[in-house]
């Protein structure tokens, strides 16, 4: 798929082509011709714009410009393009667009791809269209306005053409700047369930991903990751390796000063990946441990805990202090909820190729932010990003992982040392020892009450944090602590201090990065609550939301605000479906958790049963608020699947250390959920015309507190520290 | 180095490699069927079933030389025109996510569906539950090859 000519002839190429380049005509940097790629001579495609090129026979090729890595936007965004364009879907095909500063912001991140670029999109394909229309009004000599585009054909008094006729004229007129847009009630792709577009090239086993590529004349390289996490190499033996059939060299790798740029490490460079892994095993490595590192869990849990006591005030409502003070001590509840590093483990490991010439660079493989790809390669190779091409593959899996393109950098240091291109390939040892965790984190949660009303609510926290990690330390709470998530704003005194924490252990972003954890922490202990105000959790939840119709201010990511009758929609949405009035079958005990996640109002049911310490879960329900629903197939699987991630998580996941080392380097010590304990999830929409928002992450974090909250139910046993395998559960 | 003959999806290759090279890299670096996939190394996440005389096997443990006459069927060999039953489900059912261990659960299940033509819900738990999904997309994995089991046709 990376390595294809492009199928289309540029805008730009196009109207120089025509004599038409000049005045007033809008056109940007075409696609392919800035960074030297071939374009295709007598093509009989042409582009309209810089998504959008339509083939003689009418058909259209439209490029994706985010990064996928099993989230669903490499279906989505050209669809919405689709849409706009009205071409029929079947008369589509998507490519995936290289790193194009004319696209807008390339990544996938946050869940951010459908709600920032929906308007623009549905205008790229509006305006493609408005110029097709014009064309075939001006051919017939009649008003643009007497034409109707549908279906990928213009009609005009019994006079049809499709936009393969008129392409070759549109691209010659001005894109208009606001097209006018449909009427979302005429929506035929929008809405509608659709398949990936790769999924026929998935089941019969295209190369689609990083490791499937291959440029000419490239060598493989793997990376020995240090076994404490920073350590520096002294010194390395590789002679033993050298002798492997294949191998071309041992090499050291030197960290920079941001080691979420490079670290230390020895890369072993062969003519395979396998030779490459076999003669890692047999290099020796000196390695100098960082001055302070973190020798065991315990340790880390002690430091967090005692960091939690002296963190910042990000946020203070009344007075919680005499809030305590009158409430009494019998009226008031602590507990304190701890969540461990967890590493990605997304399936595909960490690669990337590069191939640095004199001047220039071309890097390829699975990225979840190219630009900084592009900045990064720049910055170690002190060749001008202007001369840095850079295409991603199909990443499999990311999660937040390929945020980190420290492989990519690796490849431009040994490919700009070897003077030839090479794919870094890290073996599942390395991708686990090169992991970027989810910080671990310490939150001690007070509150009173005044019968069944929360008179205080405070959170003391503090994790190690991925910003100190990257040494941005000019906000370092921003990652992980949230001043205006839930209950702040619906309980009048309120308290939120963190404390920030640098170690060697490198930390990273995951999956609802941040409150995924907090969410936990604090779903559990309002369950905690609700339990001592005898009160039914979700009566608890929707009397602290209120009845009032509000925005509440969040100025973290999914805000600036959220909307209460929006999370009671979702709420009362999943009591209905989980049946949570109803008593459950025998032996079951069921848990809810609800919070607005990212933008999204997403509540849940866990329905467990716990029978002599074996845990089953039965059924998790789920309702989800995104807004409008792109492709309604894709969101149901980034749900569930956020949901079954999470079960994972919750069941199993947590990495231990000893002396500084990991002990857990693959999926013999670390377990992931398998399909025996994968739960049926039962997924409700409600149905929206708001604007659409993100979905690869929001089901996540609720999952965790709905679970606990259930295990609770079943078995009076309280999880205020991840994982649950941890507390004497089978699963 | 050896020089070893295969049979892979039907055709004869003569390959000239280490005889521990295992199976794997094989097929990608050598055949350059790349739709075996690389998860673990260790044989642990399934990733890089293949069927070996039809039954499915770890290509990533599996040193060439111990492959002897057996007949390797890959994702690529698994139907000649894509329209096994099985991948016919996966389309329909919308099964994929990042789709990295796709092939690996498709030819999990095609090798159980061999001896066990009408799987129970806990067969297909047990005989997949070797394979990874790190999506969660097990769901609609167990729908696809329940609606492939009612279809019926050449599993």
């Amino acid at each position: 798929m990376s390595n294809q000519a492009p199928v289309c002839e540029s805008r730009r190429e196009f109207l120089k082509l025509s004599g038409l380049m000049g005045a007033g005509l809008l056109v940007g940097v075409s696609l392919y011709s800035a960074k030297g790629a071939a374009l295709t001579a007598g093509s009989s495609a042409v582009e309209i714009n810089a998504f959008i090129c339509i083939h003689t026979d009418g058909s259209a090729t439209l490029y994706a410009k985010n990064p996928e890595m099993g989230q669903g936007v490499r279906t989505a965004l050209p669809m919405i393009l689709a849409e706009e364009l009205d071409l029929p879907w079947q008369r589509i095909k998507v490519r995936q667009a290289p790193l194009d500063d004319r696209l807008g912001r390339q990544v996938a991140g946050g869940s951010t791809a459908i709600k920032t670029n929906y308007d623009a999109l549905r205008k790229a394909g509006a305006a493609a269209k408005a110029v097709l229309v014009e064309a075939a009004a001006r051919r017939w000599q009649v008003p643009a306005a007497q034409c109707v585009a549908k279906a990928g054909t213009i009609a005009c008094a019994g006079k049809v053409l499709h936009y393969g006729e008129v392409a070759a004229a549109a691209a010659k007129l001005e894109l208009p700047a606001s097209p006018r847009l449909k009427n979302p009630a005429d929506f035929t792709i929008i809405g509608k369930s659709t398949g990936d577009v790769d999924v026929g090239s998935i089941v019969t086993g295209q190369p689609l991903f990083g490791l499937d590529q291959h440029i000419d004349g490239m060598v493989y390289a793997t990376v020995i990751k240090p076994e404490v996490f920073n350590a520096k190499v002294i010194s390395f033996d590789g002679r033993e390796a050298k002798r492997i059939a294949g191998v071309i060299d041992v090499m050291k790798i030197s960290a920079m000063p941001n080691p979420t740029v490079l670290v230390d490490g020895v890369a072993v460079v062969a003519t395979d990946i396998w030779s490459a892994f076999k003669a890692a095993k047999l290099v020796t490595v000196k390695w100098q441990k960082p001055p302070a590192y973190i020798k065991t869990m315990q340790q880390m849990r002690s430091l967090l805990a005692a960091a939690s006591d002296s963190g910042e005030v990000l946020r203070a409502d009344g007075d919680v202090d005499a809030a305590f003070a009158q409430a009494g001590s019998e009226h008031v509840l602590e507990a304190v909820y701890r969540v461990p590093f967890v590493p990605h483990t997304q399936m595909e490991p960490i690669n990337f190729i590069a191939d640095v010439k004199a001047g220039s660079i071309r890097l390829l493989g699975p990225t979840q932010l190219p630009g900084p790809a592009r900045a990064q390669a720049s910055q170690i190779s002190g060749i001008a990003e202007e001369n840095i091409q850079v295409e991603f593959t199909r990443g499999g899996g990311g999660f937040g992982r390929r945020l980190y393109n420290e492989c990519a950098n690796e490849a431009v240091y040994l490919s700009q040392k070897l003077q030839r291109p090479v794919q870094v390939v890290w073996n599942r040892e390395a991708d686990f020892r090169g992991s970027y965790f989810r910080p671990a984190g310490h939150y001690k949660l007070k509150a009173s009450l005044d019968g069944k009303t929360i008179t205080a609510f405070e959170v003391q926290s503090s994790t190690t944090s991925r910003d100190l990690y990257a040494r941005r330390d000019k906000t370092p709470h921003r990652t992980e602590a949230f001043p205006d998530q839930q209950p702040a704003g619906m309980v009048p005194n309120f308290r939120l201090s963190y404390k920030a924490l640098l170690t060697n252990i490198p930390q990273g972003a995951l999956r609802t990065p941040g409150v995924n954890a907090t969410t936990f922490a604090y779903q559990c202990f309002l369950d905690e609550l609700a339990e001592k105000a005898r009160m039914d959790p979700i009566d608890f939840h929707l009397q602290l939301i209120g009845t009032e119709n509000r925005d509440l201010a969040y100025r973290d990511h999914g805000g600036p605000s959220y909307n209460t009758a929006k999370l009671r929609g979702v709420i009362e949405l999943v009591r209905r479906e989980s049946a949570w009035d109803s008593p459950p079958p025998a032996g079951r005990r069921r848990g809810f958790a609800g919070q607005m996640v990212f933008g999204v109002y997403m509540a849940q049911v866990a329905e467990v049963s716990v029978d002599k310490n074996r845990l089953r879960i039965h059924r998790v329900t789920c309702a989800v608020d995104c807004g409008r629903v792109i492709n309604p197939s894709g969101a149901h699987a980034q749900v569930q699947g956020g949901i079954t991630d999470a079960v994972s998580a919750a069941l199993y996941e947590a990495i231990t250390l000893d002396d500084g080392r990991l002990v857990e380097q693959n999926f013999d010590r670390y377990s992931k959920l398998r399909m025996q304990d994968s739960p049926p999830v039962d997924i409700h929409f409600i149905s929206s015309d708001a604007h659409p928002q993100g979905l690869g992450e929001p089901s996540y974090p609720v999952l965790f507190p709905a679970l606990c909250n259930a295990i609770y139910a079943a078995s009076g046993k309280r999880i205020r520290e991840l994982p649950i395998k941890r507390h004497g559960f089978t699963v | 180095m050896a020089r070893l003959s295969l049979r892979v999806n039907g055709k004869k290759h003569t390959v000239e490699v280490p005889e521990d090279m295992p199976v794997l890299w094989v097929l990608r670096n050598e055949l350059l069927l790349k739709g075996t996939k690389y998860g673990c190394g260790i044989a642990r996440c399934g990733a890089c079933t293949i069927h070996l005389d039809g039954r499915a096997a770890r290509a990533c443990t599996l040193p060439v030389a111990a492959v002897g006459g057996a007949e390797i069927t890959t994702i690529e060999g698994l139907s000649e025109h894509g329209d096994h039953p099985l991948q016919q489900a996966w389309i329909a059912q919308h099964v994929p996510q990042c789709g990295y261990c796709q092939a690996g659960q498709i030819m999990a299940a095609a090798a159980m569906l061999k001896t066990r033509p009408r799987p129970s819900d806990t067969d297909i738990d047990r005989q997949m539950s070797g394979n990874i999904c790190r999506c969660g997309t097990y769901p609609r994995i167990k729908q696809a090859i329940k609606a492939a089991v009612a279809k019926g046709g050449d599993l």
